[in-house]
């Protein structure tokens, strides 16, 4: 499998406060990885640093081609969708506000139609909330929202940061299966910022474990899972 | 009665006017949550360019569209060169810069144009209707008739297109914007040429009124902000039903009240201000939850 | 002398030494130039308080008001109505506007607290239109439009004396006002000098760099900023007063909004949060026009026609640009710009100097 997404020695960090110290991670074409790590350990900045969020060194590429310098809008209209940290609803907009605002650069009439019925397919209740202003919306729906409308962007990677954030088991359980269908049946590439290692391993082929800012231990998922030294010192259950 | 029901009309034709600069205001305040202290001075800027385009024998139906697309583009050049650099410095930065443009068109407009005050054709008949006794002018009715359709057409454009929902959204969210492709600063420009462009409508309005000089909306930004503060300052139907009671409270109350009379009709916009930030903060129709504040 | 004073001079700011330089300059000022530019420099004088004022409270106390000169229009009418109606001596009556005026100011400052920063500004910008309307109303007291003419008090003897006995002319009343004007000065400045650098000013300046921080370590937000709020009103009730005793003469129009911005002007200028800045944005903001008006009708080669444009056009030009451009590139004003040159010059002399600077008040975040 080709690399769609490659970090090279990233350095990345808040004005005078630097966070990253040299990661570097690989993101195959159609695959899942998850990037593991404690509170603060620089997993948000890590994808803050992919679409453009913060100043970094080092070297981005996706699809071969380096992200240097580029703006975030055009970062992601290549076809990464970032789900942030917190979801990044727009609360003062009704549910299909936010899902056109996702399919907002397509001109495939077409497709895009075809994406929405997919869409809908996966999280019925955005069909049935479709009018209502997106601040009525559970966390777990938001969530599914916030999912949906990066599907719709029609991505090749998805930056997935903490979905299970917030939620119970059931619906995070749900989500992830959705998360894990998309990644197999669309092809699309899903990079995992979790705090779970649990639930992130069991969807991902591939896990990094950030520490501060560095990458502390890579591995396939099963092997990460399987080691109990990497299991108790790093990933905490 | 006959006399109440002809000053609220005309009180109408003021609001509509007072409107159209108050959702300039909310516009730009929506999209980057500061208040244009400059918004007036270029709605008048805007009402030279159409007066130099109708003297040179331009007719008015032609000169206005085209000034509102200068306005627009002029907008967006302000946006671009003058508050890009500074858009995410503290508030009182900003204010104090739009103060300054406010001044730095005033005077340009000055220079170019001079203090005498010029007479304005209204491009409606001064003849007057009479419906149920009640006598209305066509230029009130002109007025009304042009603010409604501005307002119209905005609220179109933010509600039913493309453009306007990512210019919402852009305005609210925009960090998770940014993340879904919309170009954020490109659409703050848009806010601003789109706020030129509808405050100008009023300076057009207005100008046959109350003769065209460098200083003609000096009063007009007062009723504005009251207006805007009224509806809820980030409420664009707010501002509209802003302008037109803040219209037609003025006007009743430069008859009614004999102590206001004609000439503390502005102080009475004053009052408004203060008493609704003191009493009602969020307005008749802002949110509760205030927001950068 | 001891080495460890010499240490010291040589690390104290040339502050001391500075001031002394500026008031002698300043005190000796009338004795080389006319009466006429002594009665601009009183003007530039006045303003300077009146933007003294107005630094405290935006700069210090992070409250934007952009009707400063409603504030100076209280207090040059109450001095000219105690002096015009009541036949009060026109010196005793500029504390009392001061007071006045403070007292009113300290009100406003209560429903100001509600407000934000940005309400505040466009509150105070409204009161600033409305204020030539709002003293037109009362003729009786103000006179309407026409205004009301001030007797403008002669030199005493002994002050007449001196100054003969050093320029060898007679004080004029121009002269004795610039000097009345120069006292104020120095004694206002002096006053807020001594309230900035100690608790008060402190607590201002962490009000304006964070209200929940500031109350959560025990600061009384409320109280400081409505008293901020009333200081300010002072300096501008007393600036009004003075304003009024050198120009003789009041009405509606000598208190425009244009004045209020004028005001803004010089405290940006100078530099927010800073002792110095108030004077030279004062003498900035006030020379500026007058100079350029002098400038560009002496040129031959500009018609006359243009020259009359630019006289009227010319100040809300340069005005707007000067806001405009301070803020983009220049934050802290004129103070700030010598402050960072003095500082760099430090660091290269001697490799250190991390010492606190006025800051640009970090109001609240747009973004
Ligand atoms: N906007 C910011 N400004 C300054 N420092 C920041 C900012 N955001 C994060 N940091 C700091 O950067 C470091 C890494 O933060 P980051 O959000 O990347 O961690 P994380 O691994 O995502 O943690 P979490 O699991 O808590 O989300 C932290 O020490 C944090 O304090
Ligand atoms: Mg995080």
């Amino acid at each position: 499998m080709t690399a769609l997404l490659e970090l090279e020695g990233v350095h990345a960090g808040y004005g005078p406060t630097s966070v990253l110290h040299g990661v570097s991670l690989t993101v195959p074409e159609g695959g899942a990885v998850s990037l593991l790590g404690a509170n603060g350990a620089g997993k948000t900045t890590t994808l803050r640093a992919i679409t453009g969020g913060v100043h970094w060194s080092g070297d981005i590429r996706f699809g071969g081609r380096s992200l240097r310098r580029m703006h975030t809008e055009d970062i992601v209209s290549r076809g990464i969708a970032h789900v942030p940290e917190g979801r990044g609803i727009c609360t003062e907009l009704t549910v299909d506000e936010n899902l056109r605002l996702g399919a907002h650069m397509r001109r495939d009439g077409a497709e895009l139609r075809k994406d929405y019925d997919r869409v809908f397919a996966y999280f019925p209740v955005l069909k049935e909330r479709r009018h209502l202003s997106a601040s009525t919306l559970s966390g777990g729906e938001q969530q599914m929202l916030a999912l949906a409308r990066a599907l719709l962007m029609k991505p090749r990677l998805m930056l997935l940061d903490e979905p299970s954030l917030g939620l119970a088991p059931m619906v995070v359980r749900a989500i992830f299966e959705i998360i894990r269908t998309i990644n197999r049946e669309s092809k699309v590439a899903v990079l995992l910022v979790e705090q779970s290692a649990r639930i992130a391993l069991d969807l991902s082929s591939h896990a990094y474990v950030l520490e501060v800012g560095r990458v502390a231990v890579e591995g396939d998922s099963d092997e990460l899972k399987g080691n109990e030294s990497v299991r108790r010192s790093y990933l905490g259950y | 009665m006959q006399e109440f029901l002809q000053l609220v009309v005309s009180g109408l034709a003021a609001g509509g006017i007072f409107a159209s600069l108050a959702l300039a205001l909310v516009l730009i305040y929506n999209a980057m949550g500061l208040v244009n202290f400059a918004q007036g001075e270029m709605a008048m800027f805007a009402t030279f360019i159409a007066y130099a385009l109708i003297s040179r024998g331009m007719s008015f139906w032609i000169a206005f569209p085209v000034t509102l697309v200068l306005a627009f583009g002029g907008g967006i050049a302000i946006q671009r060169i003058v508050i890009r650099p500074v858009e995410r410095a503290p508030v009182l930065t900003l204010v104090i810069i739009t103060l300054g443009l406010a001044t730095l068109v005033n005077g340009v407009a000055g220079f170019l144009f001079g203090y005498v005050p010029r007479p304005f054709e209204s491009p409606f008949s001064s003849d007057t209707v009479g419906v149920l006794g009640v006598f209305i002018s066509y230029r009130d009715l002109g007025v009304i008739g042009v603010s409604g359709v501005v307002l119209l057409l905005v609220y179109l454009l933010l509600q039913h297109t493309t453009v306007g929902l990512t210019m919402r959204a852009a305005a609210h969210h925009p960090e998770a914007s940014r993340l879904l492709g919309v170009h954020v600063s490109w659409m703050l420009a848009l806010g601003w040429g789109l706020a030129a462009a509808v405050g100008a409508v009023s300076g057009i309005m207005v100008a046959p009124v109350l003769l065209l000089e460098p200083n003609m909306m000096q009063a007009i930004i007062i009723y504005a902000f009251a207006a805007a503060v009224l509806g809820g300052i980030e409420s664009p139907l707010g501002a509209v039903v802003g302008g037109l009671i803040v219209g037609v409270t003025v006007n009743l109350a430069g008859v009614y009240v004999p102590f206001v009379g004609g000439d503390l009709q502005l102080a009475v916009g004053l009052a408004i201000i203060v008493a609704v930030l003191i009493i009602r903060p969020n307005g008749l129709f802002g949110r509760a939850s205030v927001r950068r504040v | 002398m001891s080495s460890v004073l010499r240490q010291r001079i040589r690390n104290a700011p040339p502050r001391y030494a500075l001031v002394a330089i500026v008031v002698l300059l300043l005190a000796g000022l009338p004795t080389v130039i006319s009466s006429f530019l002594t009665s601009e420099w009183a003007q530039a004088l006045i303003l300077a308080i009146a933007i003294m004022g107005l630094n405290i409270l935006v700069g210090y106390s992070g409250q934007l008001s952009l009707g400063h000169g409603a504030f100076m229009a209280l207090g040059a009418y109450i001095s000219a109505i105690l002096a015009h109606k009541y036949k009060m001596d026109y010196l005793v009556t500029i504390p009392i506007a001061g007071v006045l005026t403070g007292g009113i100011g300290f009100l406003f400052g209560i429903p100001a607290l509600r407000l934000s920063a940005l309400y505040l500004a466009l509150a105070t910008f409204a009161l600033a239109v409305v204020t030539p309307s709002l003293i037109k109303r009362p003729k009786e007291w103000t006179g309407g439009p026409q205004g009301l003419l001030l007797v403008q008090p002669d030199p005493p003897q002994p002050a007449k004396d001196a100054f003969a006995a050093i320029t060898g002319t007679a004080m004029t009343t121009d002269q004795w006002i610039y000097y009345i004007t120069l006292f104020c000065a120095l004694l206002l400045f002096w006053l807020a000098w001594n309230l900035l650098r100690f608790r008060p000013g402190r607590a201002m300046r962490a009000i304006r760099d964070g209200e929940v921080a500031a109350a959560a370590s025990g600061i009384n937000v409320a109280g400081y900023k409505t008293l901020a709020f009333g200081i300010s009103a002072f300096y501008a009730g007393i600036a009004g007063s003075l304003f009024g005793l050198a120009t003789g003469f009041i009405s509606p129009d000598t208190f425009p909004v244009s004045l209020s911005i004028q005001l803004l002007v010089g405290v940006v200028v100078g530099g927010l949060a800073s002792i110095p800045g108030p004077l030279l944005g004062a003498i900035f903001a006030y020379f500026l026009p007058i100079e350029s008006n002098q400038w560009v009708p002496s040129q031959s080669w500009i018609p006359s026609q243009i020259a009359s444009t630019v006289e009227k056009a010319g100040p809300a030009v340069s005005y707007g640009v000067i806001l405009i451009v301070i803020m983009i590139f220049a934050r802290n004003g004129i103070v700030g710009l010598v402050e960072s040159g003095y500082r760099m010059l430090q660091r290269r002399l001697r490799g250190a100097g991390d010492r606190e600077t006025g800051q640009m008040p970090s109001g609240p975040q747009t973004v």
